[in-house]
């Protein structure tokens, strides 16, 4: 009786984990599936290198390039995370080095609130505050990868700050007792040896930071613009997943145009999986050093 | 001259921590005190209104209709979640198995909702003839946060001492038992918290409702074949109709706010307590 009990529950865990494991493969599956159609009719290298994006042959051939859509999408995580590293390193250090135990196990929740706030507030407020900033500071219609940058960067900064701020505690409890032995000052000990011992891991979560944004489809799309144009910092553009959310509810399915959004969704998951291989060999070499 | 970069660090660290805590206290006092003016029973008890939608009246469909699709994609993502990390945690004993279980988690927590939208659109309510209905969207974001749930219950479980665990099999229980009447009663805080947090991301998330289930205009819904609204949907639209309706978008805000921070302050007052009752 017992022995079958046991058995029953591991079977019963045991099939939801296959289920599990096969719903998400499947998911992956069908987008390779759907896409595929696409590049019996385009040629890889136009797709991944055109810059015109025509899906419908109003007068002449359709075209699917998505260049400048990648470049954006690339431009804006860049910027983005080079704007969290700024604020959420230094608030990791604040975190890590200045608050107490008791300080930090509040600070954290408060800081994880801004992870729980919907994409489509963060839009919003960029849609009223951002964007209205700098069409005041000159920018036309006032949308531009920069605010796109801006409010991605706020976006990052939980996941920043808590990956951060685990790394350089855990050097911190390493070396900084020795360090405050040697009389020299705390902030001097942080500075030169804390710091620069957790700069590889810091790096990694930056790496993680890019990936995330990748992904973000609503802030971004709200307040990017929306054209087809190379990204530049105050000029307006389109991010992969601002073109799969805006076109797809009028791509015709089945048509080329509706398997062109699925390679696109497609490059983008491949992006993700190479930064999450680059993180892989990263981390594999890190250890190694360390 | 050798103090310089450690002053430096230090005001790098102050400066920082000022922006990043006086961003969050702007964000949410930002929205509170705009979208007060919003916030009457009627706005939250009535259906919306007006010549352009949302103009008037209020947004109770939309809370109804999140309430819908939250509760199914924590219960559709969350099972199969927790029974798979206890699978990986305590029963798995291929490291090859475990590596390919979490390739996969990986590759899913990767992928943006906006993908997963088009999935649920293309095969469920299409393919499988679901329409477009609140199943269809609770098994797009069940998905969506099905690794989110999972990454934070195997943390919890592996962070529960060992000893707890090897002292149980010594003593002869089984791996059953043990895990029934020990690892989840011990993460039972964890574990709740990680459902809820999990049911706010599927809250806020937009992208993949546009497609699969989530509508501009529906009254509360009646069954999981129905279509319904969303807030963050809600949202979106009122903006995307241009400034008719700042005031109720306001508001519709507000209200999703409001939910995030009174969901937030109970799982930190849940897990500090569990976690004292743990350690006492």
């Amino acid at each position: 009786m017992q022995t079958r009990l046991e058995k029953l529950f591991k079977l019963f865990i045991g099939l939801l984990t296959v289920l599990a494991v096969a719903v998400l493969g499947f998911v992956i599956f069908f987008i390779v599936k759907e896409a595929l159609p696409l590049f019996k009719e385009v040629s890889l290298g136009d797709f991944l290198l055109g810059t015109r994006w025509l899906p419908i042959a109003y007068a002449g051939e359709a075209t699917f390039g998505i260049f400048n859509f990648i470049a954006a999408t690339l431009v804006v995580s860049f910027l983005a995370m080079i704007i969290a590293a700024f604020a959420g390193i230094g608030a990791a250090i604040f975190l890590s080095c200045v608050a107490s135990e008791k300080a930090r196990s509040l600070l954290y929740p408060f800081i994880d609130l801004l992870a729980g706030i919907p994409s489509v507030i963060y839009g919003f407020i960029g849609l009223v505050v951002l964007v209205r900033l700098f069409m005041k500071a000159g920018v036309h219609t006032g949308s531009c990868v920069m605010a796109a940058a801006i409010l991605l960067s706020i976006m990052l900064l939980p996941y920043i700050i808590s990956s951060c701020s685990e790394t350089i505690l855990k050097a911190k409890q390493r070396y900084l007792a020795s360090s405050n032995a040697m009389g020299i000052s705390s902030w001097y000990g942080i500075a030169h040896v804390v710091l620069p011992a957790s700069w590889g891991n810091i790096m990694l979560s930056m790496i993680l930071a890019i990936g995330r944004a990748m992904g973000e489809t609503m802030a971004v799309m709200m307040v990017i613009g929306n054209a087809n144009l190379f990204p530049r910092l105050f000029g307006k553009s389109e991010t992969i997943a601002a073109v799969i959310a805006l076109e797809m509810g009028t791509a015709e399915a089945g048509s080329l145009h509706y398997h062109a959004l699925y390679a696109a969704g497609l490059v983008l998951i491949i992006m993700l999986l190479l930064i999450n291989a680059l993180i892989g060999a990263l981390r594999a070499k890190l250890i190694k050093e360390a | 001259m050798a103090g310089n970069k450690g002053m430096f660090t230090k005001l790098w660290a102050y400066i920082s921590f000022t922006l990043v805590i006086g961003v969050i206290i702007l964000l949410f006092v930002y929205v509170f005190v705009n979208g007060a003016d919003a916030i009457t029973i009627e706005f939250i008890t009535q259906a919306p209104r007006g010549a352009i939608l949302g103009m008037e009246g209020g947004i109770w469909p939309a809370i109804a209709g999140s309430f819908c699709f939250t509760t199914l994609a924590v219960i559709l993502g969350g099972i199969p979640a927790i029974a798979s990390a206890l699978y990986i945690v305590f029963y798995c004993r291929s490291a090859k198995l475990e590596r390919l279980f979490h390739t996969v988690i990986r590759c899913i927590s990767g992928i943006p909702s906006i993908v997963l939208g088009l999935f649920a659109y293309s095969f469920l309510v299409r393919e499988l003839q679901w329409g477009r209905c609140i199943l269809s969207s609770g098994v797009a974001l069940g998905i969506m946060i099905l690794p989110f749930i999972e990454v934070r219950a195997e943390k919890t479980f592996r962070e529960l001492p060992k000893a707890v665990v090897l002292s149980s099999y010594a003593l002869g229980c089984s791996r059953r038992y043990t895990v029934m009447r020990i690892v989840l009663p011990a993460c039972r805080g964890e574990l709740i918290s990680g459902l809820i947090l999990g049911g706010c991301y599927a809250m806020g998330a937009t992208a993949p409702l546009i497609f699969t289930g989530g509508v501009a205009y529906a009254g509360v819904p009646k069954s999981l074949m129905s279509p319904a609204m969303a807030l963050p949907l809600h949202l979106y639209l009122l903006l995307a109709q241009g400034a008719t309706s700042f005031n109720m978008a306001y508001g519709t805000a507000f209200v999703m706010m409001a939910i995030i921070l009174i969901s937030n302050i109970l799982v930190t007052i849940y897990a500090s307590r569990s976690q004292a009752k743990w350690n006492a």
